[in-house]
């Protein structure tokens, strides 16, 4: 999933606010673009209307046991949901906790202890990283990342006082977990997560940084006092952005949570998120079970818009107190 | 660089509050300056700790997948591995077929189309405009498995067509032409205003100012959106798995089942057979390469054409 329109978005909201040109005229061309325009919108309605449509069926036989019952008896039902949302929520949470962790100092380094030179290899690098398919990390996480949490992080973990109580007993069979799929999410997540907040910080006016160093301020005094607390909103939106990306990725968590439609809070054991689940039943799904995956589909859209609508006012927000300063 | 600027000697040494300040600051000088430095050595091992899983998956994909390219990797269709036979993989030709189809259709689908609604977002201000400039916004970042239930329920169940190319090529438009119409927009728009002006001065209606002076303009910006959709479209696996059905021959036909290198991916990394977890890197790299070529060259073809400009 590559992230060019995300990427961008901070650019886009500036130039969309900008003058608009010449009117088309009333010929033929402005009856092409609107008839463009009108095509584009019947398809983004019947992409909302037809998933709610499909879904339908789930929502007037079970009522909402989708959003509260355990369990996921196929073909009949009845389609308990709640082990995929538990899922969803605590591997996005952990993966974003990694990625914001990790990606913060990243993001904070590629702009002011890098040497100018490599400043653009690195962030042409951090933005190819964006573009690797998804179900490339999930392969690898598969391949290579099970097998050793299998047999080395596993057991080391379980090693702790108390950790069986956390992370549950260590020794499932192919080595998937919650942890893992957290992890990877964390690892694809980054990139992202890194090229938003490195445009948020390094919009920051190079006066207010001047103002600090002027005052004496070592430079983490500049980044903690100034940038920080200027671009904070900035990042607030570079982690939804983050977090709506983790909730929505797929094919990653269907290869390594282990696709087990239990409530799991052990992270050791394995799961399953809602887009995971989606693409890992819907092969084999038929009638009432189709529409109840279609019903996952909701929640999951209704979740992302939410979060899209969350990052997009807080990156706006930023954008207008930039240009108050 | 160093951690603090050096404040210069006081010219007038008597001047009690400048050596108040410079006592306190003095004081917690040694501790701001170590604090500085750990901070600074803090966000570098970010940095690297970042870079590690990359440069693992990366040399992981370079060592397993080089060894399973030869020429009957691109040439023949995939078999499946028998007790008699356990390394009789065969090739991946259906899948990249299948991947050139269904990106061949889906470009044929989503870029006229996607093209034109950005011309029209960046020329007209309407109600419309602003709705669908929201819209297209929300829908590239829609998680991609949402544009796999909408073919499956429109193209393959309601219009009755079956699992089929199409309705893959189908999802990949829709998750093709928000970043087309997104970055076409863009495009249009950075065009300076002076050109137009200068076009209808010369008395050029309207519409052919936007034919003949606005679109060759923005061409690099728009080449460039459709580049990358096209590279983000390849490497989706959610939207096709559920409506291609992976079909096991070359075939270009748009009605029949397909298979693609991504769903390939995800086929054989679940595989019993230690030979096709074997091929998946190979097919893996293959993907990658696709992906970073068409990214890599849309972003120097632009960096290089914004030269030309300025």
């Amino acid at each position: 999933m590559s992230q060019g329109p995300v990427v961008e978005l901070l650019e886009y909201e500036e130039v969309a606010a900008g003058p608009v040109s010449a009117a088309t005229s009333r010929a033929w061309y402005h009856y092409l673009l609107l008839g463009a325009a009108l095509i584009f919108t019947a398809v983004s309605v019947s992409f909302v209307g037809t998933i709610f449509w499909s879904s339908w069926p789930e929502w007037i036989h079970h009522g909402f046991t989708l959003l509260t019952g355990k369990g996921w008896t196929s073909p009949a039902g009845p389609f308990g949901g709640l082990a995929m949302i538990v899922g969803t929520v605590e591997t996005s949470v952990i993966a974003l906790v990694i990625a914001v962790v990790i990606g913060l100092g990243t993001a904070i380094s590629i702009v002011f202890f890098i040497p100018r030179r490599f400043r653009t290899v690195v962030a042409t690098l951090v933005e190819l990283l964006a573009a690797i398919p998804s179900v490339v990390y999930g392969l690898w996480g598969l391949l290579v990342l099970a097998p050793w949490m299998q047999v080395t992080v596993n057991p080391w973990l379980n090693s702790w006082p108390f950790a069986k109580e956390i992370f549950g007993n260590s020794g499932q069979e192919f080595g998937t977990s919650l942890l893992l799929a957290s992890i990877v999410l964390g690892i694809m997540i980054l990139p992202t997560f890194v090229a938003i907040s490195r445009e948020v910080i390094a919009v920051v006016p190079q006066d207010l940084m001047e103002a600090s160093l002027s005052l004496g301020a070592t430079r983490w005094q500049m980044i903690s006092g100034v940038v920080l607390p200027t671009a904070k909103i900035g990042l607030f939106g570079a982690t939804f952005l983050a977090l709506a990306r983790a909730t929505g990725e797929t094919v990653a968590v269907a290869l390594v949570a282990g696709s087990v439609a239990n409530v799991q809070f052990h992270l050791l054991y394995p799961g399953t998120s809602i887009a995971a689940w989606i693409a890992t039943e819907f092969g084999e799904a038929q009638g009432n079970e189709v529409a109840a995956l279609m019903a996952l589909g909701v929640l999951l859209m209704l979740l992302n818009v939410c979060l899209a609508l969350i990052s997009r006012s807080l990156v706006n927000r930023q954008r207008r107190a930039l240009a108050r300063v | 660089m160093s951690d603090l600027i050096e404040l210069e000697e006081p010219g007038d040494s008597g001047h009690a509050m400048r050596d108040e300040i410079r006592r306190t600051s003095d004081r917690f000088r040694g501790r701001r300056v170590a604090i500085s430095r750990a901070m600074v050595a803090l966000s570098c091992a970010a940095l690297a700790i970042a870079a590690v899983p990359l440069i693992l998956l990366m040399y992981q994909l370079f060592k397993q997948g080089v060894g399973q390219i030869d020429w009957k990797f691109f040439t023949t269709v995939p078999t499946t591995p028998t007790l008699i036979a356990p390394n009789a993989t065969g090739g991946i030709s259906n899948a990249i077929v299948g991947t050139i189809a269904l990106t061949l259709y889906a470009s044929i689908m989503a870029i006229p189309l996607g093209v034109l609604v950005g011309v029209y977002l960046a020329e007209t201000q309407s109600k419309l405009a602003t709705t669908l400039r929201v819209i297209s916004q929300t829908m590239a970042g829609a998680p991609s498995i949402l544009m796999g239930l909408f073919a499956f329920s429109l193209i393959v169940h309601d219009l009755d067509v079956g699992f089929s190319a199409i309705a893959g090529a189908f999802a990949l438009a829709v998750l093709m032409m928000p970043v087309i119409i997104i970055s076409t927009e863009i495009a249009v728009r950075n065009v300076p205003n002076t050109l137009r002006e200068a076009g209808l001065a010369l008395g050029a209606k309207s519409h052919k100012v936007s034919l003949k002076v606005v679109l060759p303009s923005a061409l690099t910006g728009i080449v460039t959106g459709v580049i990358l959709a096209v590279s983000r479209a390849i490497g989706e696996t959610a939207p096709v798995l559920l409506v291609i059905a992976g079909g096991f021959t070359n075939t270009w036909k748009p009605l029949s089942p397909v298979s693609a290198m991504p769903l390939a991916i995800y086929e054989n990394a679940k595989s019993e057979w230690p030979s096709q977890r074997a091929q998946v890197w190979g097919i893996a790299l293959v993907l990658v390469l696709f992906v970073f070529i068409l990214s890599l060259s849309a972003r120097i073809w632009a960096s290089r054409k914004q030269q030309v400009r300025n």
